[in-house]
């Protein structure tokens, strides 16, 4: 008997038009790992929560079709005992933590459960040994790392011992690194405790291949469903882009095999080409040597910057670094290394301890009258800080009076430009994130800034809006503006980037060449720089690969059909 | 500088306590800090409860927290002394006021409003003990048992209060991005600058509260009756400090009500002390003051481990 069996389910938020979930049918077998992938605003996390039972318990709306667990209707389950057997793991380990410490965190599930005091003990002391959650014990979860969080999270749910985890985009706030172990616990926790596990995840490289089966959603309908390897043939043939880099390419250079790991990729990739050993001894190069014509002199200069908040340890340590007029940089580095405090120096938010920052030639110091002139926009992590006005246009206009400058159009034109022109009589507040997200940029360029910063900005986007964003900075570069991107997502630096600036620790440990950091790097480095790495260098995305490697391995490909036929 | 007024765990020995046996001693010093009115024995309190404070290497924070009360501090004593009639030794005859009357300020309302000020930095302090004593967390599992969803709240509060407070400071970043500038303008100008962030604290914290609420009831929150989860383990020391407040307690409201540490200020002044006042104060504050000698000889001596 399947674990979960979805029958015909369709589902309408209160006061909405349109269906969430539309006739969806789906089973999920008993330790299972099931991918759910689709766009924004594709019914992945109502889905989600459908299995949770929180549709339509919670947000109440019109639901009809049936959604089975073991065999029992799930809105007819009492919500212990649900709660007993399907637990969920949130997007943001901030919204999900209620208690103040670690321990008593974990021990919240089952306080509502009402167990015995001694197997609360013990559940506590088995998970927390479980995840390595030792160095958490007695901490304020406020002082823990988001890693931390969201594995509290994840052991505050299997404390109560479910047998199906679902879990909404859990790797959205976190660095790379944390992603991939937290990715890995899942994946063992599937493997060895023989835990179900529903995961809805954006970024594919990380996950596809931990799966057993993936599901692809659009429009609130799952549209294909099968094997990672059938899911990603499937999707080239109908041109849906939610496969990982490796199967892309394959997909794209004609394969019908479709691997959807490096590794797979790299044992195909040997039939064709021989592995090059010129990269053993090879040094990576730090200090950026770009020898890029800049008659302008540079946007930003900042000189010897150190930064520490009320004294403590110091965050920025020594900075040297100029941005150019027209450049895209792309800032990356464990949590904590310093990016966000190195954009908020930049953007005057912060005022070094040590340093100087020039902007466009002139020392700033405390002086803000630059940034006063709108000459800097700088976008922090959560967009809804922007957003307070009834409309979108208003947030527009407020930006614009605050700097005593003109509309003289700009408002229409950069509403336009980003696709909110059918939003600029609506509440900010009531659009979708990626729709907030875009009213909160349109906010800061506005004033047409020199300088633009952006922390984090691909938070939780899916492929389709990241490149619309890529897209409208490659644009804004083209017109001389400076771009510098706070950012985990290597794919989207790959993509967009020309300068790649490695922080750790309050340093800058690299400085280059977008291709030169990301394809020597082991770690910040693209699945197609770590799968190409050997056959052919300075490679960093799906189309570069194609047109690299493709009539290489296609030649190759004909060559052995003509020597199997001879 | 604000995150210094909320606990941090610095596995001191008063932050050890059970929460029962901490939050028995700081109620103490808050009742007898509420039912002596005598300025000795309230003295004594803020001078007990000074010395708490200094074992949990608190008078960083402490300093924030009197510095705040000497402000509330200042209208007390000055409207007192105005408003009150009751005091006979007047010092001063002043002007006649429209809804006040005649203003005299008699030597009784001074020592009144003094005495009160003295009461307020106590309240104060012993909020400021409690601060940086008890684990939130902790204080609030005792209160659950008997109010679960007020623990609760206070709990979420608790958590949320410096976040929250971080969270504002990045909203004010956003708009000086937007060239909002704070430091300029008319006081409504200003209100209104500040009226915004306030505004997009709540939308957000709105918007948050529904994904919180979620993740409770994904959790089992509302499900039935529950349990609490108990960690503490109640220790000899925990016995001693709970017994030595106790004491403190019962002895205090024995004297309260047999008169001493209690001042009579109007419309004559009261005496000050007397021998057993003396007695009581000095009893009642070794009692209060063991806690902190087993913090100081836990850190000092290995005999008291």
């Amino acid at each position: 008997m399947p674990i979960f069996q979805v029958n015909n389910l369709s589902y309408y938020y209160p006061e909405s038009e349109k269906p969430a979930l539309k006739g969806i049918n789906i089973t999920v077998e008993e330790g299972e790992f099931l991918l759910v992938v689709g766009g924004s605003g594709s019914g992945k996390s109502t889905l989600a929560r459908t299995l949770a039972g929180l549709v339509p318990d919670f947000y109440g709306g019109v639901f009809s079709g049936k959604v089975l667990f073991k065999g029992q209707d799930i809105r007819r389950m009492d919500r212990r005992k649900l709660s007993r057997h399907v637990g969920m793991v949130f997007q943001d380990p901030e919204k999900q933590l209620v208690k103040t410490e670690a321990e008593a965190e974990i021990a919240f599930g089952l306080e509502n459960l009402g167990l015995p005091q001694q197997e609360m003990l013990r559940r506590v002391a088995e998970v927390m040994d479980f995840l390595n959650l030792e160095e958490a014990k007695g901490r304020f979860i406020d002082k823990l790392s988001g890693g931390q969080k969201q594995k509290i999270a994840l052991a505050s749910v299997l404390a109560m011992q479910p047998e199906a985890i679902i879990l909404d985009e859990p790797t959205s706030q976190l660095d790379p690194t944390c992603a991939e172990d937290f990715l890995n616990l899942i994946k063992r926790l599937n493997e060895e405790m023989g835990k179900t596990v529903v995961l809805i995840e954006q970024r594919l490289e990380r996950c596809f291949h931990l799966a057993d089966r993936v599901a692809v959603m659009k429009d609130g309908e799952i549209i294909i469903q099968g094997t990672p390897q059938e899911v990603a043939s499937g999707s080239i043939d109908s041109g849906i882009p939610f496969i990982p880099p490796v199967a892309r390419f394959f997909a794209g250079a004609g394969f019908s095999n479709i691997p959807v790991t490096v590794k797979e990729g790299r044992s195909i990739l040997k039939n064709y080409l021989p592995l090059q050993n010129n990269d053993a001894d090879s040094i990576t190069q730090t200090g950026f040597d770009n020898n890029k014509e800049r008659k302008n002199g540079e946007t930003i200069a900042l000189k010897k910057v150190w930064f520490s908040y009320d004294d403590k340890k110091e965050v920025l340590r020594g900075i040297d670094l100029q941005i150019f007029p027209g450049e895209f940089v792309a800032i990356l580095g464990a949590n904590g290394a310093g990016k966000s405090t190195l954009l908020k120096v930049m953007a005057g938010l912060l005022y070094p301890n040590r340093g100087k920052i020039m902007f466009r030639g002139k020392a700033c110091g405390k002086n803000l009258e630059v940034y006063r002139q709108g000459k800097v926009a700088y976008l922090s992590q959560n967009p809804n800080d922007y957003l307070f006005q009834d409309t979108v246009e208003q947030e527009l206009f407020f930006t614009l009076k605050n700097f005593d400058k003109p509309d003289e159009g700009r408002v229409d034109n950069l509403l336009e430009k980003l696709d909110l022109n059918r939003h600029k009589h609506r509440n900010p507040r009531d659009l979708s994130s990626g729709e907030r997200q875009r009213v909160a940029l349109a906010s800061v360029l506005v004033t047409e800034p020199e300088l633009v910063l952006l922390d984090e900005p691909t938070r939780g986007m899916d492929y389709a809006l990241k490149a619309d964003l890529g897209g409208y900075l490659a644009d804004l570069c083209k017109g001389g503006v400076s771009v510098a991107v706070v950012t985990h997502d290597v794919e989207f630096a790959a993509e967009y980037a020309e300068r790649v600036i490695i922080l750790y620790d309050g340093r800058i440990v690299s400085d280059g060449n977008a291709k030169q950091i990301l394809g020597s790097s082991m770690f910040y480095s693209t699945q197609m720089a770590r799968m190409c790495k050997g056959f052919a260098e300075d490679i960093l995305t799906v189309e570069e690969a194609l047109d690299i490697l493709g009539p290489i391995i296609f030649r190759a490909g004909a060559n052995a059909a003509e020597r199997g036929m001879g | 500088m604000l995150e210094e007024l909320f606990y941090q765990e610095k596995e001191l020995f008063l932050q050890k306590l059970h929460p029962a046996a901490a939050m028995l001693h700081i109620c103490t010093l808050l009742v007898l800090s509420l039912i002596f009115t005598n300025p000795l024995y309230l003295v004594g309190i803020f001078l007990c409860t000074g010395l708490s404070v200094y074992a949990l290497e608190g008078l960083q924070t402490w300093k924030l927290f009197i510095k705040g009360g000497l402000l509330m501090t200042v209208p007390i004593m000055i409207i007192n002394p105005l408003v009150s009639r009751a005091g006979a030794t007047i010092l001063w005859h002043g002007p006649r006021l429209p809804v006040f009357g005649k203003i005299t300020v008699s030597l009784e309302a001074v020592f009144y409003g003094a005495v009160m000020s003295m009461r307020l930095l106590d309240v104060i302090s012993i909020f400021c003990l409690y601060n940086i004593m008890v684990h939130p967390d902790k204080a609030l599992n005792i209160l659950e048992r008997f109010a679960f969803k007020s623990a609760l709240v206070l709990s979420l509060a608790t958590r949320m209060f410096p976040a929250m407070i971080r969270h504002l400071e990045n909203i004010k970043q956003v708009q000086v991005v937007r060239g909002v500038d704070f430091s300029t303008g008319s006081f409504r100008q200003k209100l209104d600058k500040y009226t915004n962030l306030i505004y997009i604290l709540l939308l957000s914290s709105l918007e948050d509260s529904m994904e919180m609420a979620e993740a409770m009831q994904a959790r089992a929150f509302g499900s039935g009756r529950r349990m609490c989860y108990v960690r503490d383990v109640f220790k000899p020391e925990d016995f001693i400090c709970a017994a030595s407040s106790m004491t403190a307690l019962f002895v205090g409201a024995l004297g309260a009500v047999k008169g001493y540490g209690v001042m009579n200020f109007y419309p004559y002044l009261g005496s000050v002390y007397s021998m057993g006042d003396i007695y009581l104060l000095a009893f009642m504050l070794a009692m209060l003051s063991v806690p902190t000698l087993l913090s100081w000889g836990w850190h000092r001596c290995r005999y008291f481990r």
